[in-house]
């Protein structure tokens, strides 16, 4: 499967992550818009923001990172409990970002988006370290967005990032297949089982990061990250789960790659089998979901739980949306009569 | 909107707030639901095809008579490969028909003609459905085209790329780092991957029509938003502009391609009525799944799932 090439030095090739889309739903920026007028002002705080993504549905169609109007933060007491009904929701795995919205368009340009990155960088460094990852998966997987909301036209800039912690040297890839060539019959139906029940219950639904134990006998069992030492001792073999939202047949999703500095770091494992979990209808497809081994060693760098770790992230171009046929009240009339 | 379109809507508005829901079941004598029934198949729906979830929406939008987490059902980034109008003449082999194949020369169906133009709808006397004509919009007169809907005017604000050139942080500069090359639909199908228009499609309940009601927003090749207008190019033909407007969404904001449900019932009737007659009982829990067999022949070639093996009800017969 790996084309050799001259930069192969027996290892294998640059494991290359297929990078997370996004797409901001117009209730998003309506919202936004509502939470400016009555409650911001010119306030340019960051403000938190929960996105929210589910595994690759479709074989030919990659998941992507939306944001809804429930993305904000609630402006009242009876949203607090429309945040909680979020929860539970397997087609909506909850993702903490932060929002930088700008009030003109030089203040827009003159963000140093580096240091905004390496910002996060530093916190999903931290969290690795000090275990919040284990009691909170989804922090592994962090975005930004910067934007300039002109009210006045109903336009609004934004831009995504999506940090992550940059492996130097990259992973090497030994190899990658689908999880029906991966694994025997056996293990692939206790697998499948496995998964079902993990996304049927509400309680793990919406965890994007989990722990699969196989033992001898085929036997697969699905666990939470922070039982990663207990797997480690009894395992016979041990992958490392995600929900991919990614739908390449040779590639892994982004999540992969911050997922992959935790297991290098915390649970010191070089040589990391992983798993990228994909549906089709909404049910388990082990053949659209892939095996993969990689070989990882961390950067010295990251050994400081308080260091800035080198991050990419930045999606190539910022994108602009018009809204003023949706939102203008004077077009509104106008298409109305 | 037409005037006449907009009259009914106003009209539709006073008698939903001044009847109460529908509590006694007609799913048999009407192809109608309760609000009891509806959460009851929307259940059953996200329960076999988990695609689909209840989502409460915003709270001042919120349905006194539906469940406060249970005000519609929706499901996102369904692909949406080929435009409906360059797959017409497939389209005789497209769902929903189906279940009428014996019917096909009963007049009394302008939903599920496959053949040339729509047959007059004639207004259905029975059980208080309004007529079609009182609905339709007329073609290009109402609806504009609006180049500048989602982005047109605007480049001058875009920043300059050069600008950001330089910046490290780039995913492109990385390694690590899988550069894209998608390819859009129209070119050979042999890649993997595709750039696809994508929808995300909404289920709610109509008190007035007292049955489920379809939603369409659609996304473009790049995941901006699509202009309503355009979705029209993913609705059959028959049914562009006509069963298919543009209306205020119920739980969302902004405007939305609707499948108008003014002759869902005489339509689901119509289906319980072929699988009554075939010696299968039709359950209520799995109305959606024939519904939205039915919408299948309106929207071809949007992949939504609605399970395609499904257990109609209880058949006596196999």
């Amino acid at each position: 499967m790996a084309t050799a090439s001259s930069s192969d030095n027996g290892l294998g090739r640059i494991l290359q992550f297929d990078p997370l889309q996004s797409l901001v739903d117009e209730g998003f920026w309506h919202r936004f818009s509502s939470l400016k007028l009555d409650s911001l002002g010119l306030d340019q705080s960051p403000i938190p923001l929960t996105g929210f993504y589910a595994p690759c549905s479709h074989p030919k169609v990659s998941n992507r990172l939306t944001l809804l109007a429930e993305s904000l933060p609630p402006d009242s007491k009876d949203q607090l409990s429309s945040i909680e009904r979020v929860q539970g929701n397997r087609n909506r795995c909850p993702v903490p970002g932060t929002l930088y919205n700008m009030n003109t368009l030089e203040s827009f340009k003159a963000l140093d988006r580096d240091s905004l990155l390496k910002m996060e960088a530093k916190k999903i460094l931290e969290d690795i370290h000090s275990g919040k990852v284990e009691e909170d998966c989804a922090v592994l997987s962090r975005f930004l967005v910067i934007s300039f909301a002109d009210l006045k036209k109903w336009n609004f800039l934004h831009w995504f990032a999506f940090p992550a912690l940059v492996l130097d040297p990259p992973a090497m890839v030994l190899n990658i297949q689908p999880a029906t060539d991966a694994l025997n019959q056996q293990e692939a139906q206790s697998l499948s089982a496995g998964m079902n029940e993990w996304r049927n219950s509400s309680l793990t639904t919406d965890m994007p990061f989990f722990l699969v134990s196989i033992t001898s006998n085929s036997h697969a069992t699905i666990r939470q990250l922070k039982d990663w030492e207990a797997c480690i001792d009894d395992s016979q073999k041990l992958l490392f789960g995600f929900y991919d939202p990614c739908c390449r047949p040779d590639n892994p999703g982004w999540p992969l790659r911050n997922y992959l500095a935790f297991i290098s770091l915390r649970c010191g494992i070089g040589k990391i089998l992983f798993f990228c979990y994909r549906e089709k209808h909404g049910f388990p497809d082990l053949c659209l979901s892939l095996v993969g081994e990689a070989v990882v060693s961390p950067p010295q760098a990251w050994r400081d739980p308080h260091g800035a770790p080198k991050s990419v992230g930045w999606q190539p171009k910022p994108r602009n949306i018009s809204l003023a046929e949706s939102m203008n009240p004077e077009r509104l009339a106008v298409s109305a009569a | 909107m037409v005037l006449s379109q907009k009259l009914h809507e106003a009209f539709k508005g006073t008698v939903e707030r001044i009847t109460g829901p529908r509590t006694v079941s007609a799913f048999k004598e009407k192809g109608v639901l309760s609000v009891s029934e509806f959460v009851l198949a929307g259940d059953n729906l996200v329960a076999k095809c988990p695609t689909w979830s209840w989502e409460a929406g915003e709270p001042s939008k919120r349905k006194s008579y539906l469940p406060a987490d249970k005000q519609y059902l929706i499901t996102r980034n369904v692909p949406c490969l080929r435009r409906a109008s360059s797959v017409e003449e497939e389209y005789d082999a497209a769902g929903g028909e189906f279940l009428l194949a014996n019917e096909e020369d009963d007049d009394d169906d302008g939903w599920l003609a496959t053949h040339g133009l729509p047959k007059g709808t004639k207004s259905s006397d029975e059980e208080g459905l309004p007529s079609m004509e009182s609905l339709e919009i007329s073609k290009g007169g109402a609806i504009r085209s609006i180049p500048s809907y989602f982005g047109g005017e605007e480049e001058e604000d875009i920043p300059d790329m050069a600008d950001y050139e330089d910046s490290e942080s780039f995913v492109e500069t990385d390694p690590a780092t899988l550069q894209s090359t998608y390819i859009v639909a129209k070119e050979p199908e042999d890649d993997n991957i595709l750039r696809t228009r994508t929808y995300d499609i909404s289920i709610t309940y109509d008190k007035y029509y007292q049955t489920p009601r379809v939603w369409l927003t659609g996304y473009d090749e790049s995941r901006m938003p699509l202009q309503p207008e355009l979705v029209f190019e993913d609705v059959s033909q028959d049914h562009a502009r006509k069963t298919v407007t543009i209306e205020d969404h119920p739980h969302l904001p902004g405007k939305h391609a609707s499948v108008h449900p003014c002759r869902h019932g005489a339509v689901m009737k119509k289906i319980i009525d072929v699988l009554i007659s075939r010696g299968v009982e039709p359950e209520v829990d799995k109305y959606l799944f024939l519904f939205l067999k039915f919408i299948a022949s309106v929207v071809p070639t949007i992949e939504y799932d609605y399970t395609m093996d499904f257990d109609l009800g209880s058949s006596s017969q196999s």
